[in-house]
């Protein structure tokens, strides 16, 4: 009875064949492969070709797992003895593998799957990285040729001008103002997702800021027919540690986009304690308004870099506002949200968690002159040093100093005409160019202040930058730059930081 | 004079270690993957200005770990051509250890060190990888057939030195 089972399922599976030393099939019982008497086992696969020299040696037993011979997998056995001729025999175990072939593909496949998605999502951060850095690069350099026609508007301003003539010019600054606005927005949103942006704590005065902002939304709201409020808990702290100018860009961003949703009824501003303990507090602002609303599957993009939920060309803008927003928030450690009702109106909330002062002396306030415009006697005058290769910041600066009557102004177009000028002349204050064609107003300020002699160790030297991408206030400290006015400038910004250093 | 070498093919799972010996003998690529499991030998003619030479090529099944290869697929063997998908960390993360592994194992046999699949690299990440890819002796794409022949040239030459 065994036997017949042996005939049926164990014979017809293995194969015994008897070579000589050369390689010649000297018995074979063909089950599996045909072999005829006499030919070169070599010839019939090359797996025999590779294992013939192995046989040289008797008492050898080799084995061989899943070899693949014709159509079949195979285990082959190769057993040598002292006296006799090889013998080598062949297992068909083809099912068997073939199984073992499905759960390895699988299993393969998911591995080499995961770790090429892993790669693609590395080449799609790179681009993203190299995007950041292009739009960056490029908002930098939109800025100085903004710088120029902002600056020649404002002089162009000052000249006589028909009422039509100051209409128009009018209209140029406000579409330069709303483009450096939109600079702005995509540099900082930049520097955030690279990692560069900093918030910097100050105490500040917190009622202040509430007032500025008042003012300046108030106004916009009337411009719409709209009303403009702000509810303020008595108990929060007039003086408070943190970035002031975050919070208000913050601010400035929702009140804009509400107003800007808003046809009828009312913007409000909601600022409450949520809570405060020791020097810690932790304050919510709520921005609500009357206007058109969010449908609920779209209330999550809202804060999406360059989407727009509204597309519709009655509301432009660049869909940053709020990305920059939510980045800054959680920057400052805090948490925003946003509810809505589509033809019932938005809300949005965000708290912060910030510091203030317990025993705070306010500065003295400031006098009138520096409040506003400023002015230079021109009894005294100042020999100023400008390092700068771009002709038309070079023509702005000169005029802006030249409507003083207060200073000498010379210009050095690159570091080492620079070096020459202040061996030369000994200038009262230096304006440089963070950029420059040799050097960089880092590495120029710091040889500067080492010069023979420590000529220059006080001198102020206020840098002129297009971005400060990564440039935190630490980086210009260190060069010994005293401080920096950013790209495009106004007149008065200008002058502002002259006269802080120059009384 | 004609001889015949066996030559293994060593390296992960899924590296194209099948791909380049079906570029080299039959010259055709697939983008379809099917697992190996055991090993396929193929046999192919290289000839050296000198010598006539039928390889016979033994494609392996791939495996993490060199020393869990089975020692029968690598006995008698005069090359090796170590194979690591230049797109995946995992099979060039360990090179030096498994060459290593070789050295000592197999002291005699020479080496030939592809990375594969360089068709779908970029630059950036050649660069990033350049420390690890250094011990390369060759980069290859089956897809195209760049520097295939030259692989298996290459250790051609280095077993008949």
């Amino acid at each position: 009875m065994l036997e017949t089972y042996k005939k049926q399922y164990l014979y017809p599976k293995v194969q015994f064949v008897v070579i000589t030393k050369n390689g010649k099939v000297a018995e074979s019982d063909d089950s599996l492969f045909p072999l005829r008497r006499g030919t070169d086992i070599t010839g019939f696969h090359p797996f025999f070709e590779s294992i013939l020299p192995l046989t040289d040696r008797a008492g050898e037993h080799l084995s061989y797992s899943c070899v693949h011979i014709k159509d079949r997998i195979c285990d082959v056995d190769c057993r040598t003895f002292k006296d006799k001729d090889p013998l080598i025999v062949i297992h068909d175990l083809t099912e068997h593998y073939q199984s073992l072939q499905t759960v390895a593909q699988k299993r393969n496949e998911t591995v080499i799957e995961t770790e090429v998605l892993t790669l693609q999502n590395t080449y799609l951060q790179e681009k993203e990285a190299f995007k950041r850095t292009f739009i960056a690069n490029f908002s930098h350099e939109i800025r100085n040729p903004l710088t120029g026609v902002f600056s020649f508007t404002e002089m162009l301003e000052k000249t006589q001008l028909s009422d039509e003539q100051y209409d128009l010019v009018e209209i140029i600054k406000s579409l330069c103002q709303d483009l450096n606005i939109m600079i702005n927005d995509i540099l900082d949103l930049s520097k955030i997702e690279v990692g560069k942006f900093f918030i910097n704590n100050e105490i500040f005065d917190f009622n202040a800021l509430l007032e500025s902002i008042n003012f300046i939304y108030s106004t916009k709201a009337r411009q719409k027919n709209l009303q403009f409020h702000i509810h303020r808990d008595e108990n929060i702290p007039q003086y408070i540690e943190g970035d002031r100018n975050r919070i208000k860009q913050v601010l400035a961003n929702i009140i804009e986009n509400a107003i800007k949703f808003t046809d009828k009824g009312q913007v409000a501003l909601y600022v409450r304690l949520n809570n405060k303990r020791a020097n810690k507090i932790n304050i919510q602002f709520e921005v609500t308004d009357t206007g058109i609303g969010i449908a609920k599957e779209d209330i999550d993009d809202i804060f999406t870099s360059f989407t727009q939920v509204h597309k519709d060309s009655k509301y432009p803008g660049t869909g940053l506002g709020l990305a920059i927003v939510k980045n800054l928030v959680n920057l400052m450690e805090g948490d925003i949200s946003a509810g809505s009702e589509p033809g019932k109106g938005t809300s949005i909330r965000f708290n912060l968690r910030l510091k203030f002062p317990l025993h705070h002396k306010p500065r003295q306030i400031k006098n009138q002159e520096e409040e506003g415009n400023i002015l230079f006697n021109n009894r005294n005058k100042y020999n100023v040093l400008l390092i700068e290769d771009n002709k038309i910041s070079q023509i702005i600066v000169l005029k802006i100093l030249a409507s003083q009557g207060s200073f000498f102004l010379d210009i050095a177009e690159n570091g080492s005409q620079a070096l020459d000028r202040i061996e030369e002349t000994r200038y009262d204050l230096i304006l440089m160019d963070i950029r420059l064609p040799d050097v960089t107003g880092y590495e120029l300020a710091t040889v500067i202040r080492n010069t023979p002699e420590k000529k220059y160790a006080g001198t102020p030297i206020i840098a002129l930058s297009g971005s400060m991408m990564g440039d935190g206030k630490k980086k210009y400290k260190k060069a010994g730059i005293s401080d920096i006015l950013q790209k495009p400038f106004k007149e008065q910004q200008l002058l502002k930081k002259l006269k802080k250093f120059l009384k | 004079m004609t001889v015949s070498k066996k030559i293994v093919l060593l390296g992960h799972f899924g590296v194209g270690k099948t791909s380049l010996v079906r570029r080299f003998v039959e010259n055709t690529f697939s983008d379809n993957y099917k697992v190996t499991i055991g090993v396929h030998i193929l046999k192919k003619e290289v000839i050296l200005p000198e010598n006539q030479v039928n390889l016979i090529i033994w494609d392996i099944e791939g495996n993490e770990d060199i020393s869990a290869t089975r020692s029968s697929y690598l006995m008698g063997s005069h090359g090796f051509i170590y194979v690591f998908d230049t797109t995946r960390r995992s099979t060039f993360e360990h090179l030096e250890h498994d060459l290593d592994h070789l050295r000592n194992h197999y002291n005699n046999v020479p080496v030939t060190v592809v990375g594969n699949k360089n068709d779908l690299i970029t630059p950036a990440h050649l660069r990033e990888n350049r420390p690890l890819f250094k011990r390369a002796d060759f980069f290859t794409s089956a897809r195209t057939g760049k520097n295939v022949e030259l692989i298996f040239e290459d250790v051609t030459k280095k077993m008949m030195s």
